[in-house]
């Protein structure tokens, strides 16, 4: 096998497979990318059983041929200078050469018909504006959890119905919810939990491309871009009932301007870090971020808000609350909230995205 | 250890009884005695009757006829045993309070401030006395076991100085009766075989001890009546850790008799760290089984707990592991809890409910419930008093024999045991 491409589109690819490829398997194929050179073109594959990648690279195939590729050449070929870059393997053998400018390298690498069989998903491919799709799952996404202990909050549950797709996301702590217009679904009703992991590095894989197509199977999910593929495994359980969770009726539903309110947070929030709160206290016309560090001392601002009834005070984590305001589009804020242990909603203006917020209970 | 006597033990004398007879000037210089069916404290004039606390009341009245009664005011004792110690914070940071009335200071870093220890040990006691109005005995020596003797024999209302390189000649002739941990049992096994002095315990071999009193309590005596005790002041006023017990007498541990008795000391527990906007890791259970055998149990949990209701039930899980581990122990004497591990009440992320709901977890919706009930029954006690509300359990069960109030203030923090989390122990 012999492919000669540039040094960008190579170190591209590479870096798009290589962040699939598992750092940590336990099956050494699992750490290697696959490149595979064949009349029609050159394809990366990437895996690490739970998320798959293919994508094309931009080649002169000189001799077909695969081969498994460390990802150390990933850092290599970025760091080497522009122009051409060959790779170059004998069927068989143990290394591959890889080439560029006047470096050269000697590579060990595996065999490619030791690499696992990549998942095929049949099920029809519905076919979305990817644009708008990705943002929404990015935004969703960010919600969702990191811990492995509880698998179904680190997914963003996809539900494709009628002319929506909805997404939602939670850690437990903060939910997010939003929706992406898709081409009508007709009758059918599809609904999966795709990690949130997979949604983030199709968002990065996109390239401002027009089309997604996404197809749902039982355990599987494919979304195509053109010619580069991401399978995902899906996540089994049951996701949190999402309506039953943002309430229906808020006692206060306050509109804050969002930068002056970012610019608030971002200023008494550096007091706030650690778990400590940040506290907003609200009373007639006024609301007052506040924030206190032992160690440190403590931070207030006031600003005016159009409050009514009785005063109270309710604590948020800081980073948690600042993520939720900043992920909204538009100049304004609405915050509705019921009581210092209840959750908060925020919204924007004139979309449907939901961001619910838990709040730290305060000691005092 | 240091060269100088810089370790100061302060003890108020006879507390309640002289708080009683602050409070009230009609009970000066009269044999009085806190407490009814049975003595809680008795007042220096009562204790030349024979009077001591522990005694029937019965048996008092008998040994001394005039012997007032006076009822417990526990807010009292607290408040004032509070102002004591807030005197004795003033001269050094580095204090240890050990119970309501007592504490160890190390006043080595404070010469510059203060002066030479003997002169800040006068100067505490005039302050209790002039600012309290108070009688406290204070020893000054080079280690904690010989400040806390010294401190015995200063009593009443004394000073007792132990010089750098005299403490073998104030040691030796004292009774053992004064070595940390002999109590009249041990003293009257070691009498037994001549050993009546501290020197005496001093000189014997740790062999000749061993049958007398166990290999490893024998060691430990022997350490301390050779003035061996290394421990230092744990400065900072926040202990390590809370802790309540009880003494059962003997009973046979039934589902029923835990969860009272674990019930209550878990309420005690707890309601003390929320108090104290603190909360910990590691639960701690002591089982004591006939004839003084003892074994621990800990846990150490993924969140602090302040909660009454987790607690309890934490501490149910450790006493059956215990008990389970000892099927030939049929009666336990003692249940003991403690919370170490301490830090402060973290101020907590509530959890929508979306996973599974760990009642133990202060974030979960179960937990954060928990915890709004036991703050809205402090209130409600804070109020009200604290019998006013309280859990079924405990709160119904009859086996409460001395008030709340002054186990309070006579609890001393119980130790977790050995690291691994199991310990047995045989008491000394």
């Amino acid at each position: 096998m012999r492919i000669v491409a540039t040094k960008k589109d190579l170190a591209a690819a590479l870096a798009s497979a290589g962040r699939i490829a598992s750092a940590k398997a336990t099956m050494p194929v699992l750490s290697m990318v696959r490149l595979t050179a064949a009349e029609t073109g050159v394809e990366l594959a990437a895996t690490d059983m739970e998320l798959s990648v293919r994508l094309p690279v931009e080649a002169s195939v000189e001799e077909s041929g695969s081969v498994l590729l460390p990802r150390v050449a990933s850092d290599i070929v970025r760091s080497l200078a522009d122009g051409p870059v060959t790779i170059e393997h004998r069927a068989g053998e143990g290394v591959a050469t890889l080439s560029g400018g006047n470096s050269s390298f000697t590579l060990n690498c595996l065999q490619a018909a030791d690499y696992p069989e990549l998942p095929d998903v049949s099920s029809a491919e519905s076919e979305v504006p990817a644009e708008e799709f990705l943002a929404t799952a990015e935004r969703v996404g960010k919600a969702a959890s990191r811990d492995e202990m509880r698998p179904v909050l680190t997914g963003v549950l996809l539900r494709l119905a009628g002319t929506e797709a909805v997404m939602v996301a939670t850690d437990s702590y903060r939910l997010a919810v939003d929706r992406a217009a898709v081409p009508d679904q007709g009758e059918s009703v599809t609904e999966a939990i795709v990690p949130a992991r997979a949604l983030a590095e199709l968002a990065r894989l996109a390239d401002g491309q027009g089309a997604l197509r996404v197809a749902l199977a039982d355990n599987q999910a494919s979304f195509a871009l053109g010619d580069t593929r991401l399978t995902s495994r899906l996540i089994d359980g049951q996701f949190p009932d999402y309506n039953q969770l943002i309430p229906d009726e808020f006692d206060h539903d306050l509109v804050l301007d969002r930068a002056e309110l970012l610019g608030v947070l971002g200023r008494i929030g550096i007091l706030a870090q650690r778990g400590t709160p940040v506290r907003l206290a609200f009373e007639t016309g006024t609301l007052t971020v506040s924030a206190t560090q032992s160690e440190l001392g403590e931070g207030s601002e006031s600003i005016p808000v159009a409050f009514e009834g009785e005063a109270f005070e309710v604590g948020f984590n800081v980073e948690f609350l600042r993520a939720g305001v900043e992920s909204l589009d538009g100049e304004e804020v609405r915050l509705g909230l019921i009581s210092p242990l209840r959750p908060g909603l925020l919204r924007g203006e004139g979309d449907d995205y939901r961001y619910l917020l838990m709040p730290i209970r305060l000691n005092t | 250890m240091s060269e100088r006597p810089s370790i100061l033990h302060a003890d108020l004398d006879a507390f309640y009884a002289s708080v009683e007879q602050l409070l009230r000037p009609e009970l000066r210089g009269r044999p009085i005695a806190v407490g009814g069916g049975v003595v809680l404290a008795a007042s220096y004039e009562a204790k030349r009757f024979g009077v001591s606390s522990g005694m029937a009341g019965g048996r008092a009245r008998e040994l001394c006829p005039d012997l007032t009664f006076v009822k417990g005011r526990f807010s009292d004792y607290q408040r004032l045993g509070d102002e004591v110690m807030d005197i004795l914070g003033a001269y050094t940071p580095a204090m240890q309070r050990i119970s309501i009335d007592e504490a160890f200071l190390d006043v080595g870093g404070s010469r510059r401030l203060f002066g030479e220890p003997d002169a800040i040990a006068r100067a505490i006691r005039a302050r209790v006395r002039d600012e309290v109005g108070l009688p406290i005995s204070i020893g000054a020596a080079t280690t904690q076991h010989l400040a806390k003797i010294a401190s015995q024999v200063a009593k009443p209302d004394g000073l007792v100085v132990v010089p750098p390189g005299g403490e073998r000649e104030f040691l030796d002739p004292l009774p053992v009766g004064l070595v940390w941990g002999v109590g009249p049992a041990t003293a009257s096994r070691l009498a037994a075989d001549g050993i009546t002095t501290i020197g005496q315990l001093a000189r014997s071999s740790r062999a000749d001890l061993a049958p007398l009193v166990g290999g490893q309590v024998g060691s430990k005596l022997h350490a301390l009546a050779n003035n061996d005790d290394p421990r230092q002041v744990r400065s900072a006023g926040r202990g390590r850790s809370v802790g309540a017990q009880s003494a059962l007498g003997r009973v046979i541990p039934t589902d029923q008799v835990l969860g009272e008795v674990l019930g209550h000391l878990a309420d005690r527990v707890a309601a003390r760290l929320r108090a104290a906007r603190r909360a910990g890791r590691t639960v701690t259970v002591r089982v004591r089984f006939r004839g003084l055998r003892s074994v621990t149990r800990s846990l150490t949990l993924d969140e602090p707990v302040a909660s009454t209701l987790t607690l309890r039930e934490v501490a149910e899980q450790l006493a059956r592991a215990a008990l389970a581990d000892h099927p030939d122990e049929r009666e336990v004497t003692l249940l003991a809890i403690s919370v170490s591990n301490l830090d402060d009440q973290p101020e907590v992320q509530l959890e929508l409910p979306v996973a599974r709901d760990d009642p133990h977890r202060q974030s979960s919706p179960t937990g954060a419930a928990r915890l709004a009930l036991d703050r809205s029954v402090d209130s409600v006690r804070e109020r009200f008093g604290r019998t006013s509300v309280g859990y079924a359990t405990p709160a119904l069960s009859k086996r409460a024999l001395v008030p709340d109030e002054f186990r309070e203030l006579a609890e001393r923090e119980v130790r977790p045991g050995q690291s691994a989390g199991r310990g047995e122990e045989r008491d000394g």
